[in-house]
């Protein structure tokens, strides 16, 4: 049965709807075979399929219990989704070398997700404050990562 | 650093258009460290958050949230203060038609004065920062909203302690 197709914002709800219920294959899905992922904080720059996938999935072992907020959307004239998000969820694994110490984190991020002309995810970048991540972690120093608080 | 060149969007709108020359002028503005030009380009009542911006005292946390004429105006103030040869590059702008300009920029300076829990040692920073405008159809910011990684800061300026 066809049906009208998902516009850019549609798209885009669908698309942290996968990012929280941690469906990273059907995020994969949504993408172009070269769509590339920019992960600022993390300088993990390359494939959605590969550098996209392996911290998507992490994020996913990690906080099994994941919430996705989209506080704020809109699509730009070059058809790029512009999201201000915040995810919600409780550490329940080691994440980004950061011992699991069961701390609730809610970080604010920001991501954009540029579609083509047939709907498909061609780039992906996302922005957030590891500090603020860490910091809700319980890590105290930067070099120190695995080390937390007590 | 010198401002890319940056090619206008597929099927822009007057509205679009001038949105996104109030975000150039902002720029524009903070690169030449014009504190008054940037808030001039603001409405009155402008929003400001800057979302990485949590400083931690003893009895509370204060964050970089209220409104451009006094929370922004005095974080640029300090940072430019504290950054005197602090600059900006704009790499990428994206504009919808309801004012709303997500604007990508690298930001970097060269430290001459303490900064919050970042002790000046002379260091150098350069780091990706996306920023959210609203902009009226007037021409007049009325919203910024700011994202930045604070580990990638701190360890260029060679602090290392979360707070």
């Amino acid at each position: 049965m066809g049906g009208e197709p998902l516009s850019a914002r549609e798209l885009a709800e669908k698309f942290f709807g996968h990012v929280e219920a941690g469906e990273v294959n059907e995020i994969l899905g949504m993408m172009t075979p070269d769509a590339t992922v920019s992960l600022v904080p993390l300088n993990r720059h390359g494939p959605m399929a590969a550098d996209g996938a392996s911290y998507l999935r992490e994020l996913a072992r990690a906080f099994p219990d994941l919430l996705v907020r989209v506080r704020r959307l809109f699509v730009t004239a070059d058809n790029t989704a512009v999201a201000e998000i915040t995810i919600d969820g409780t550490q329940a694994d080691n994440f980004l070398a950061v011992a699991n110490q069961e701390k609730q984190v809610n970080l604010d991020q920001a991501w954009m997700l540029t579609f083509t002309p047939d709907d498909r995810i061609s780039a992906v970048i996302a922005y957030w404050d590891q500090n603020q991540l860490y910091r809700r972690l319980g890590v105290k120093r930067l070099d120190q990562i695995t080390i937390t608080a007590g | 650093m010198t401002t890319v060149a940056l090619p206008a969007g597929p099927g822009t709108t007057p509205r679009e258009d001038r949105a996104e020359a109030t975000v150039r002028a902002f720029f524009a503005a903070y690169r030449a460290h014009d504190v008054e030009g940037m808030v001039e380009l603001c409405a009155e009542g402008a929003g400001f958050r800057y979302v990485p911006f949590e400083v931690r005292s003893r009895q509370r946390v204060l964050y970089g949230e209220g409104r451009v004429r006094t929370v922004g105006k005095v974080i640029w103030t300090t940072l430019i203060d504290a950054f005197p040869d602090l600059t900006n590059a704009v790499t990428s702008l994206r504009a919808d038609p309801d004012g709303n300009v997500a604007a990508e920029a690298g930001i970097g300076g060269t430290q001459a004065r303490d900064f919050g829990i970042i002790e000046c040692t002379g260091g150098r920073y350069e780091l990706p920062h996306l920023f959210l405008f609203h902009v009226t159809g007037d021409g007049l910011i009325d919203d910024i909203v700011g994202y930045w990684d604070n580990v990638g800061w701190k360890k260029q300026l060679g602090c290392l302690e979360i707070d």
